[in-house]
């Protein structure tokens, strides 16, 4: 296609490209835009000079990254609680989804529905503090316990107990928003399929595995690659507010170990920009590694062809249309 | 009618126009008039005042540097301020300085837990207030004056500012500082200034040891224990519950920070630094055997159960309340500057109805060498620094309000409030205090106070720690044992355990040295709740800081070792 045949395409859907044109001027000032302070990873920062100012360092900064153990333990650590997370807490939704598409019961399903979402709207300090003030060691749960007659339990300050935490109050925050992803997805399934399933005699549990499940198949993916490319980052704010001095070492995750670095000690920006940068290159990599996989489990991935996917549109208006 | 509408209006105008440059001239005939003027002595109450001069003249000849007469606005921030407080107005003390001084003061207050980490964030956003307090931490404040993060006071400042020039001298870490950077950019808090306790100077943190507690279980009442005594005591106390707390006793209250001050910086000199050691050469205090012993100890604590199981999730110094207000727990080391006692020991007896002199142990702990440890405190706590930001104007007003208050007077109402209302002087000029608490119904400070303003929040160079030794306000009881507790550290302590200052060490400054700044606190605490033998533990963790260790040891050894 030359550029003057592009140009009378874009012309032709500018509505279309009017649309993601928000979206675009957003990505270029707070995501492309600000790409000029990683060069700070290859400099001394100087406040007085500015970033531009500053001088070039090198790779000096990379030396003191890979010199101190800890970012290499941070690093372990990230990927192994984050790829837990993607294990443990990534079905959750899905599985609410497919459970609430079964209620028949109108009210009581936005009722449930209202009930799941409600916590994603509370602050990580917020639901740090209801954590801490129910498991603590004068707090709610163990007070039931002393009252059954056992032996109270710190949840907060165990390190095995730690990731479990971690895991279980990501679910109860954030399960029942990302939940709604899934239900907006099933609600583009073609309701032929159901009935004609329930023509066939398949039980509700058939058409949930058999229909809902592929029907929802491809948002998944993406959300799972999505997932994948967040790996390194994910987190901070549940950390930072659940950890304390006895599972500092548990929960010291990437994030977490450049926020010491910069706040916590004296201040390098440099220096935490070269750790930042390079969780984004580990990031980056996971994102494409994991769209690669899904391409070649059968997937679209993240960027399915346009051709193809022009095809369908088509094919869809005719259907339509017919 | 409507014919006469458009003369009217253009009368009216006219008018409206005349008034307003008649009042604009009073107002500026007014203006020189009573900037030229001799304004009343500073010492009288001037909350009816509207603004300052620029030549107000205090008994003592004071006069400031900037123009009174012009309001100014500025944005402070430090610990210990209230949170949402009108320190301009919340109070007649904070009125008094707001009115004398002109300003209009809006704080925003940090919290012992976010002080270092948030006011950092500030300063390297270029965000900090126009003034702040700040915890200096070399390291830090190097990088600070490098990248121009603070302001560089005038190289006039100390000819224009006598009184707070005076008081810098005294803290030793200013002029030593200004030999470094070359300038002046903080201006370090005095602890004190005629009464200096000791040389090195001892830190105030104390245990408070229930009294009664201690004779119900037979434990010898002295004035200062070793670390395994306190955790004899605790072990004591959790047996036999003598105060018949229950399931609530805590045999000794700690939060992360004071519980590692209680055991390890106890037993070791050097648990969070670098030091030379006999042989000359540069040595880590995190791998000393001091620091070992000091963890063992913290283990056995918590293990037994003499700690809380979650001490490390108390915050905001809680765990002081435990001892006298909740009343549930043995023994708590904590803060005891002079100046906080009172109330300390005035919440005991509102809270828990029992005589504190009668029933608090306020003592010293030593090492299980039977000596006190520490490093001298150099006489500071906390440095004012200045955003570079800051308009002329503003810094000059808050020089003034700073060098008012190192006057003798200004000092005086810092700490016992307003002249005539609550001191004064007797006819042999000594100070006397006119606030009667139990008569007030409330103590002079504090956030249900008469003035919840009182505090360094409103501008102080001097701590309270030197005038609280004389202070009629506190109890002389007190003072006296406070005295005794500052003066007993220096005696029971070697120059090995008691160490003065290495300047060559404090002053130092490298990547390197920014890179091996190490949170403690929070390390020690881990390790000690880590399961496991703790000596292993340590050996291990002692192995993984050493990569960001020896590049600062090989330095400071190439530098300054023997």
């Amino acid at each position: 296609m030359d550029n003057n045949a592009l140009i009378r395409r874009i012309i032709r859907s500018k509505e279309t490209y009017m649309l993601i044109l928000p979206g675009v001027i957003w990505f270029v000032i707070f995501a492309y835009i600000p790409m000029y302070g990683l060069t700070l990873a290859f400099k001394t920062y100087k406040a007085n000079l500015g970033i531009f100012g500053s001088p070039w360092v090198g790779l000096e900064k990379f030396e003191y990254v890979f010199r101190d153990p800890a970012f290499m333990e941070s690093v372990w650590r990230t990927l192994w609680i984050n790829l837990g997370r993607i294990v443990f807490t990534f079905p959750v939704p899905i599985l609410l989804a497919l459970l609430l598409n079964e209620l028949r019961l109108q009210w009581y399903k936005k009722t449930v529905q209202t009930i799941f979402t409600f916590p994603y709207f509370l602050s990580w300090i917020i639901v740090a503090s209801v954590l801490i003030n129910f498991l603590d060691m004068q707090g709610l749960v163990n007070g039931v316990i002393r009252l059954l007659g056992g032996e109270p339990i710190n949840f907060l300050g165990n390190t095995t107990l730690f990731r479990p935490l971690l895991y279980l109050t990501d679910i109860w925050k954030n399960a029942g928003w990302t939940m709604i992803i899934y239900l907006a997805a099933i609600t583009s399934i073609d309701t032929e399929q159901y009935e004609s399933a329930q023509l066939d005699g398949a039980t509700r549990l058939q058409t949930m595995w058999y229909i809902t499940l592929p029907g929802i198949m491809n948002t998944v993916v993406v959300m799972l690659i999505l997932a994948a490319g967040n790996i390194m980052t994910a987190g901070f704010d549940q950390i930072f507010n659940i950890s304390n001095a006895a599972t500092a070492k548990a929960g010291e995750i990437l994030d977490i170990y450049i926020y010491r670095i910069t706040f916590q000690s004296a201040a390098d920006f440099s220096f935490s920009t070269a750790v930042s940068l390079f969780r984004s290159v580990i990031n980056f990599v996971l994102l494409l590694l994991a769209d690669r996989i899904c391409k070649m489990l059968g997937s679209e991935g993240l960027f399915p062809p346009i051709r193809r996917t022009a095809r369908k549109g088509r094919a869809i208006l005719r259907a339509g249309g017919a | 009618m409507s014919r006469l509408a458009k003369p009217i209006r253009f009368a009216l105008a006219v008018l409206l126009v005349l008034l307003s440059v008649a009042a604009c001239a009073k107002k500026s005939d007014n203006e020189p008039s009573g900037s030229s003027s001799q304004t009343p002595s500073s010492s009288s109450s001037s909350s009816e005042q509207t603004g300052g001069s620029s030549s107000e003249e205090g008994p003592d000849g004071w006069k400031p540097q900037s123009d009174l007469s012009k309001k100014v606005k500025f944005t402070y921030t430090s610990v210990q301020a209230i949170d949402g407080y009108d320190y301009t107005n919340g109070d007649p003390l904070a009125q008094y300085y707001s009115s004398k001084f002109n300003y209009e003061m809006d704080v925003a207050a940090l919290n012992w837990d976010n002080w270092n980490e948030r006011l950092r964030i500030w300063i390297n956003s270029g965000d900090m207030p126009d003034v702040a307090v700040y915890n200096y931490i070399h390291a830090d404040a190097a990088a600070f004056v490098e990248q121009g993060l603070i302001k560089r006071l005038p190289d006039d400042w100390k000819e224009r500012w006598p009184n707070v020039a005076a008081v810098y001298e005294r803290t030793t870490l200013g002029p030593q500082m200004e030999k470094v950077f070359g300038g002046t950019y903080f201006l370090p808090r005095a602890r004190f200034m005629d009464n200096l306790p000791g040389d090195p100077l001892p830190n105030h943190p104390s245990i408070f040891i229930r009294k009664d507690w201690a004779e119900a279980v037979g434990f010898p009442i002295k004035s200062a224990y070793k670390t395994s005594e306190i955790m004899e005591f605790a072990r004591l106390v959790k047996e036999k519950d003598p105060g018949g707390v229950g399931d609530k006793l805590i045999p000794i209250a700690e939060n992360t920070n004071h519980a590692v001050e209680l055991f390890v910086a106890r037993n070791s000199t050097y648990w969070n630094t670098f030091y030379k050691d006999k042989d000359g050469k540069y040595k880590w205090g995190g791998a000393s055997e001091d620091t070992l012993r000091g963890l063992k100890l913290f283990s056995e604590a918590y293990r037994s159960g003499l700690l809380a199981p979650d001490f490390y999730t108390v915050k905001n110094e809680e765990h002081g309340a435990y001892f006298n207000v909740q009343g549930i727990a043995g023994a708590t080391f904590f803060q005891a500057p002079t100046s906080n006692l009172q109330t300390y020991y005035n919440d005991f007896k509102n809270n828990l109805g029992l005589d504190p002199y009668e029933n608090i142990i306020l003592a010293t702990v030593l090492g299980e060498d039977g000596y006190y440890h520490q490093v001298d405190l150099i006489n500071y706590w906390g440095t004012i620094i200045f955003s570079p930001n800051i308009k002329d104007e503003v810094f000059e007003r808050y020089m003034d309000i700073l060098d008012y208050n190192a006057t003798r007077e200004g000092y005086i109402i810092t700490n016992m409030g307003l002249k005539d209302v609550d001191w004064t002087y007797d006819e042999n000029g000594n100070v006397v205090s006119l606030f009667d608490e139990e008569k007030e119904g409330r103590p002079l400070a504090g956030t249900n106070g008469k003035y919840p303003s009182w505090g360094y929040l409103l501008g102080s160079i001097i701590l309270f720690d030197d005038f609280a030794f004389d202070n009629p306000n506190t109890d002389e009881r007190l003072r006296e044992l406070s005295k005794k507790v500052y003066r007993e550290r220096t005696e029971i302590a070697t120059p090995e355990t008691f160490a003065h200052i290495d300047w060559d060490y404090y002053t130092y400054d490298s990547p390197s040295k920014r890179r091996a700044e190490i949170d403690y606190y929070t390390e020690y605490a881990n390790l000690i709740t880590q399961p496991g033998d703790i000596e292993e533990n340590w050996r291990k963790w002692v192995e993984s800081k050493m990569p960001i260790i020896q590049p600062v040891l090989d330095e400071l050894n190439a530098k300054f070792g023997n």
